[in-house]
């Protein structure tokens, strides 16, 4: 077999390879370039009279979010994605932590019991959340049959139930990313710390903690990014009081039918989540974000 | 025993698919009858649909749309052919009419054509009556629990009362919450005015304290619960409110009052119109058409069924005898600029509810 024969069917090789992933290109083309193109063109089009749109460039959409009520919902995603972010963190981190460190047969029962609430849809167990929190619900009675409250608390459609309806939902994703992250973790380095007289926090925190990093900011990113989208929940626990880009959006899709304008607010949003995930890489210097990017 | 037994349910089942054959109805050809009848789901009790077919012999395909634009897109696919009757509300019959896709009643075929509540004619998408009769109507109301509420509530106007701080619930519509703030300022629902829309706002603010939820499904849930004291909802959940709690009342603002139609129309090509008229005269008798708004809720338009309404739905699906059209109003599509206002007062609304 000569060289020029091994070259030939390396190269019919790698255009059978290359027919090979033609269908994932074609699919990523289809459904995610193409739809992102189409929202592009979109946000920067008229909206007609009664339905639809007019074809008739203007950057009016774009001019529109600056407006002082629309820049408001931006602000309001940020900040509560920034505090479930931090809670989801604050509560998932150790758990994660602490499981990676759990005997082999404990680590299936708990990965069992995180995976079982999936198998509901998130709208059913969002429900399950207003039995809790509603006037006489679970809640209140536990709290007044304790005696620490002597009338219902009003905790449904507030504030507090969002972030706690938040919380509850992404804090699984940071929970799994952290846990990859510790299991991968070579506890013989902490040892050796700990002999060459580092205290356990101080062990922690220059070994542990550093190389569980990419867990927890994927962990961040995964909180971060659906935070800013999840409406649905501000809808069910905050009775629609907390106006987040995500309301904004579906509101001006469904109801005011101001297409253009609802593709723009969607332009910015990405733009504004893509900018968030650069800086967290830049200021963590962390390349290597687990099973992500 | 038991082979007599089989022997007989065998022999009853062939004597039923006879019998079955027998009332089939044909026309002249020898050809079935049927009443193509196109509009949301569940919209006739089952019994009154196969009234219908044992008396008239036409028997019913029942198709259904989710959305009114859907149906305003199949109908247009199918050049006003394919249905028979169609069910859909108002501002999108407009639209119907305009494109040429309905055709006009003849009037003689509708002995009933009476029967409809003058209340409900006349209106923006049908000014003459030539090409709908109405069904249910939504009419918007405020709900309350006498029980949770000190004061006596009659209009729009006191839902800004500081009794009420937290303890209102409204839907998620906003033609309908900015058009209680333009009614408590006198002006119209379809106002075009920038300015009085951007007022009606400035007044909005000041409700946001009493605002709990703003939502659109099972808001009679937290009514019910005990969630709120107040609600402004759909029709058809004052309905389930009423029916679960008769102790609720029901005011209808002194400012005026929004309302919708749902209306049937034959569309310009229904392959059975005769069916189509049929169906209409049949669906205006009065006791045909008590049983149905018992049944769905909405409010009656035929004025000779009001009295047959039984008294536990009569507060909630009839208007009350003295009333009168003056301070009726439908919520008509408004322009563009007129619409991103009103989307914009709603969000800032919103917000401050929040707060």
């Amino acid at each position: 077999m000569n060289a020029g024969e091994t070259r030939t069917r390396r190269r019919r090789g790698t255009r059978a390879a290359s027919l090979a992933v033609a269908p994932l290109y074609a699919f990523a083309l289809l459904f995610v370039v193409g739809p992102l193109v189409y929202m592009v063109i979109l946000s920067f089009l008229r909206r007609a009279e009664t339905w639809g749109v007019v074809r008739e460039l203007t950057l009016e959409n774009y001019a529109h979010i600056l407006e002082p009520v629309y820049l408001k919902t931006f602000y309001e995603s940020l900040k509560l994605a920034s505090l479930t972010t931090l809670l989801v963190a604050l509560l998932g981190y150790p758990f994660g932590y602490f499981m990676a460190r759990l005997s082999r047969r404990w680590k299936q029962r708990v990965m069992l019991l995180l995976m079982i609430p999936f198998w509901t849809s998130s709208l059913i167990r969002l429900y399950g959340w207003i039995i809790v929190f509603r006037a006489n619900g679970v809640l209140d009675r536990l709290l007044m049959a304790l005696g620490v409250v002597q009338a219902p608390l009003k905790l449904l459609y507030t504030y507090t139930a969002v972030v706690a309806g938040m919380v509850y939902a992404l804090v699984p994703f940071m929970i799994f990313s952290v846990y990859s992250s510790a299991e991968k973790l070579d506890w013989q380095l902490v040892e050796a710390a700990r002999d060459l007289g580092a205290t356990s926090f101080q062990a922690f925190l220059t070994i542990s903690f550093r190389l569980t990093m990419p867990g927890l900011l994927s962990g961040v990113v995964l909180t971060f990014i659906p935070s800013m989208g999840l409406f649905f929940i501000a809808d069910l626990l905050g009775g629609n009081k907390v106006v987040l880009v995500g309301n904004l959006i579906q509101e001006q899709l469904m109801k005011a039918r101001n297409w253009p304008f609802a593709a723009a607010l969607s332009v910015v949003l990405m733009i504004l989540t893509s900018l968030m995930i650069g800086l967290y890489r830049r200021v963590s210097g962390v390349k290597d974000l687990e099973g992500l990017v | 025993m038991k082979r007599v037994l089989t022997v007989t349910l065998v022999l009853a089942l062939f004597a039923s698919l006879l019998a079955g054959c027998g009332t089939e109805n044909r026309d002249g050809q020898g050809r079935k009858t049927t009443l193509n009848l196109f509009t949301w789901e569940g919209m006739f009790p089952q019994e009154v649909l196969d009234e219908f077919t044992a008396e008239t012999g036409v028997t019913i395909n029942y198709s259904n749309f989710d959305f009114n634009e859907t149906m305003l897109t199949k109908l247009q696919a199918a050049k006003g052919g394919d249905y028979d009757l169609v069910i859909a509300d108002d501002y999108i019959i407009e639209t119907v009419i305009a494109e040429g896709l309905a055709q006009k009643l003849d009037r003689s075929k509708i002995k009933n054509f009476g029967n409809i509540n003058p209340i409900y004619q006349g209106q923006f998408y049908d000014p003459h009556d030539e090409y709908t009769v109405p069904y249910g109507a939504g009419v918007q109301t405020i709900v309350f629990d006498p029980k949770a509420v000190k004061i006596d509530i009659t209009g729009y106007a006191d839902l800004w009362d500081e009794s009420l701080r937290n303890n209102i619930g409204i839907i998620a519509n906003y033609r309908v919450i900015n058009g209680m703030a333009l009614k408590v300022l006198g002006e119209s629902y379809n106002t075009e005015d920038i300015d009085v829309i951007n007022a009606a706002g400035k007044k909005l603010l000041e409700l946001a304290p009493n605002i709990r939820i703003i939502k659109d499904d099972n808001l009679q849930d937290d009514l019910l619960s005990g969630e709120i004291a107040v609600a402004v909802m759909y029709t058809s959940q004052v309905t389930m409110a009423k029916m679960a709690n008769p102790d609720l009342k029901v005011v209808f603002p002194k400012e005026g009052i929004g309302f919708g139609i749902m209306a049937m129309f034959i569309p310009k090509n229904a392959p059975n119109p005769d069916a189509a008229h049929q169906f209409i005269d049949f669906i205006l008798r009065p006791e045909v058409s008590a049983r149905c708004f018992e049944w769905l809720g909405y409010y009656c338009t035929n004025k000779a069924a009001d009295e047959l309404i039984e008294p536990e739905y009569k507060e909630f699906l009839t208007l009350p005898p003295e009333f009168t059209s003056a301070g009726m109003e439908m919520i008509q599509s408004v322009g563009a600029e007129a619409e991103e206002a009103h989307a914009r007062v709603w969000t800032e609304f919103k917000a401050a509810c929040g707060q």
